[in-house]
């Protein structure tokens, strides 16, 4: 089989960039060794986050949370996205310290996107948080979505534009020859001039197969849902300093994230939970949110997610090969960006530039010539 | 923390039986059931009956009085009230007691989760007043209590059992609709000589069968196109047998077509299952001591598979015998001695299993729902067109259709919707059950509040609770 462009991985960074790929007239093929939407795009808090981003990714996350806004009728399909405001809670006044620091560094660099809640703004947004909070910082546009709903979008969407997305193919080896990538599945051969690394957790081996080193390491962030309670909190709650993460959907359940890791076991696409840590963040959540203590979990499960030593993402070209390019690593904040580094992707596939400064991004950023 | 040769989970006939044995052969076991009282569902309060005279309910009820008196006699460490919400193959337990979690280690596990009905999603089927023949099986032996006037409709022996219980009982019984199909009967003739080698078995059926006709209750059979009627609740059952249309009226309407392995706990823990086409159903793999795709972890009784009470009973002897052998108590050849006579009466049950199955195989019309409004998931409601909408958008994995749709995320975690979700799945891929596959599942196995699970620090002195009486 033969397209433009071979994209590997069907997570939302993969089946965003078949989308704007497609879109504009390349034909697209996609390899997904599972099922698109099956690990960390599927399967996790589902946050839709600008507030708190790296500098370094703000220009990013700011374009996409506009695409967010309008994503659902751009590509036709039900994203599950909700504008419902991210607040990050201070506990306590070094947590305020913290926030102001941030507050001038972000006014300098001409963002207003984020902003500094009172105590009592905070308590008017959030009437269960605990009385002793400091405050807080929001962000107005920010919310949740509904990952394998986003995930199974954009695949849709770059479907309807004639991207071919093969499920249950995983990539074995891949070559350069000539002018060409060619690439042997499980099943079948592919045959591509371009070839896009979207692969998530394993995308260091498609990296090496690409001929790029890449020191990515994998991890299992845990989650854990509640059955319906009353409604009580319309934002998405954070926390400056503690492992406090949790979002209420419209249908009443609460989803608990903070970032605690299970075990990853890659080689076996499994992951197994870590029920101690899983315990700390119960806990946590109900200090900061006394109503939650009567809340019943119902589900906990964890994905497999990639990370960078600095916790940011790889987006651009390989460093060590023409024609081949990486967005990956995204280091469980990845979700959100989906949207713009699926349409930066595309400008650099097609154009070989973006309007993006990428270079925080690069692949070879630690690489060192001298020990 | 407390460490144990062997921890069962699920004190039914097979967990008893395993218990009596390993603690015989020296190791040292633990017992952990939700239940206040051991017995499992079927043996449920059979020690302590609320009815003035339990014999109606029948002698394979009673005979479980025998059993939890030996189990309460032998040196056995039990865990009533005790809801495991975490196995590990690891060998460690986190289960709930009093609203706080224990947790225990073992170096072999023992998996008795039991079955559950087959859900039998026929239109209305979630209303209220519908419920299953187990429901009243519940009433009846807990708390003494029956629903006058109801209808029963379904198939299989224990739905004969139950309206048998309540006539004996002098209830009131509006009917009994029979669904079982009239091929099923040509179906069953030629394993009929095989049943006959328990010929004892089958003369218990007839007889129940007969006391049901000589009672004189509307009795309705090869019934098909069962509706629930009434729009918030159940006011009836509206069917057609053989050729002719029925409606009953009724505000209890108790639905049974057979049982099914809980799978809740073995898929949790991720072992090795294959379909069974005999039964319909899922069932963890397991060599004939009951162990695993994890060699510490044994599974015995109807959740490995339906056998019933007596089968259990010696699964169950027989999975203990093996993990004694495993624990170093019995050499191989002790153990193949030991459980040779319990294999060959296993072997001989297994015929009359294979004449009741496939007499009473449920048809596709009643497994699988038909109407598109009808309720697959009763936790999300989620109906049968929101599902094929799922699918028509690409989810063509149980997970996928779960993340899609919400089929199966509810507190049952898939109990009720996992086997026909795996089904409609084949049916609209062509494909057979094994390639679609069945939920991921994971702990906590039941729900469990956020106060308890932030109590829980990691390891606390586990309390053993009250013995049974």
């Amino acid at each position: 089989m033969k397209a433009d462009v071979l994209i590997i991985g069907g997570g939302i960074q993969g089946c965003a960039t078949a989308y704007h790929l497609a879109r504009r007239g390349a034909s697209v093929i996609l390899l997904e060794k599972d099922y698109a939407g099956r690990h960390a795009s599927g399967v996790n808090a589902g946050g839709v986050r600008l507030l708190g981003r790296d500098m370094a990714e703000v220009p990013l996350s700011k374009a996409s949370m506009e695409m967010w806004q309008t994503l659902d009728q751009e590509l036709g399909h039900n994203t599950g996205f909700r504008r419902q405001g991210v607040i990050n809670i201070a506990a306590d006044q070094t947590d305020m310290t913290t926030l102001r620091a941030r507050e001038a560094k972000m006014l300098a660099a001409g963002y207003t996107h984020e902003r500094i809640l009172s105590r009592a703004e905070l308590l008017d947004r959030l009437p269960h948080v605990s009385r002793d909070c400091a405050g807080g910082a929001i962000s107005e546009k920010d919310g949740y979505a509904i990952p394998y709903k986003s995930t199974s979008a954009f695949r849709h969407a770059a479907e309807r534009y004639g991207a071919q997305i093969i499920e249950g193919e995983e990539l074995i080896g891949l070559r350069r020859i000539g002018a060409a990538w060619l690439a042997q599945g499980a099943r079948n051969r592919y045959e591509a001039e371009t070839v896009v690394n979207c692969a998530g957790a394993w995308a260091d081996r498609i990296a090496l197969m690409i001929g790029d080193n890449v020191p990515l390491s994998h991890a299992a962030p845990m989650l854990m849902i509640t059955a319906r309670i009353p409604h009580f909190a319309s934002p998405v709650v954070g926390a400056v300093s503690r492992q406090l993460s949790f979002k209420q959907f419209e249908n009443g359940t609460v989803l608990i994230g903070g970032g605690a890791k299970g075990f990853a076991d890659r080689a076996s696409n499994r992951t197994r939970l870590d029920y101690a840590k899983l315990a700390c963040a119960a806990r946590t959540t109900a200090e900061f949110f006394p109503i939650m203590r009567r809340a019943s979990i119902n589900r906990m499960w964890a994905g497999l997610e990639a990370y960078m030593p600095d916790n940011l993402p790889v987006i651009g070209p390989a460093a060590n090969a023409d024609r081949a390019f990486h967005a990956f690593g995204f280091s469980a904040h990845g979700f959100q960006m989906g949207p713009i580094v699926g349409q930066a992707m595309a400008d650099l596939v097609l154009t070989g530039r973006s309007r993006f400064d990428l270079s925080p991004f690069r692949i070879n950023r630690y690489d060192r010539k001298v020990l | 923390m407390q460490a144990f040769d062997c921890a069962i989970i699920g004190a039914g006939p097979a967990g008893m039986a395993a218990a009596i044995a390993l603690a015989k052969g020296g190791a040292n076991v633990a017992v952990l059931d939700r239940g206040a009282r051991v017995g499992g569902q079927i043996y449920r309060a059979a020690a302590a009956s609320p009815l003035p005279d339990a014999s109606v309910l029948g002698p394979d009820y009673t005979a479980g009085a025998a059993l939890i008196a030996e189990f309460n006699r032998a040196e056995i460490t039990r865990f009533t009230g005790a809801d495991a919400w975490h196995l590990g193959d690891d060998g460690r337990v986190l289960f709930s007691h009093l609203g706080d979690t224990h947790e225990l280690h073992c170096r072999e596990m023992l998996l008795c989760p039991g079955a559950m009905e087959r859900p039998m999603p026929i239109p209305g089927w979630t209303l209220p007043g519908v419920m299953t023949v187990g429901a009243a099986q519940v009433m009846l032996k807990s708390d003494a209590t029956v629903a006058d006037g109801a209808v029963f409709a379904g198939s299989g022996p224990l739905l004969y059992l139950i309206v048998a219980q309540y006539l004996r009982l002098g209830v009131p019984v509006a009917a009994l609709v029979d669904t079982t199909p009239r091929q099923n009967y040509l179906n069953a003739v030629p394993l009929l000589p095989g049943a006959l080698r328990q010929a004892g078995q089958l003369k218990k059926g007839l007889a129940l069968l007969r006391e049901i006709r000589a009672a004189g209750i509307p009795q309705y059979r090869f019934a098909e196109g069962l509706e629930i009627l009434g729009e918030d609740k159940a006011e009836g059952l509206r069917f057609t047998a053989n050729g002719q249309p029925y409606e009953i009226a009724s505000e209890t309407v108790f639905l049974h077509h057979g049982v099914q392995p809980n799978l809740n706990m073995t898929r949790a823990m991720d072992l090795a299952h294959r379909w069974n086409p005999q039964q319909l159903c899922w069932q963890v793999e397991a060599d004939a001591w009951g162990q695993t795709s994890v060699p510490h972890v044994s599974a015995a009784g109807d959740g490995a598979g339906i056998i019933g009470a007596e089968g259990a009973r010696i699964a169950g002897d027989l999975a203990a015998l093996n993990i004694l052998h495993r624990l170093g108590h019995l050499s191989e050849g002790e153990r193949d001695r030991q459980t040779a006579p319990g294999s060959a009466r296993l072997a001989a049950m297994a015929p009359f299993r294979a004449f009741l199955d496939r007499l009473y195989r449920p048809a596709g019309a009643f497994r699988l729902p038909q109407n598109p409004e009808t309720l697959v998931c009763r936790c999300e409601e989620q109906s049968l067109a929101n599902l094929r909408a799922g699918f028509n958008q690409g989810a063509r994995d149980p997970n996928a259709l779960k993340s899609l749709t919400r089929c199966g995320m509810g507190p049952c975690q898939g109990r009720q919707c996992g086997h026909m979700v795996t089904g409609l799945l084949a049916e609209w891929q062509a494909e057979p059950p094994e390639a679609v596959g069945y939920y991921r599942l994971r702990s906590p196995q039941r729900l469990l509040t956020l106060e308890e699970l932030s109590r829980f620090q990691a390891v606390p002195a586990p309390a053993q609770a009250e013995a049974a009486e």
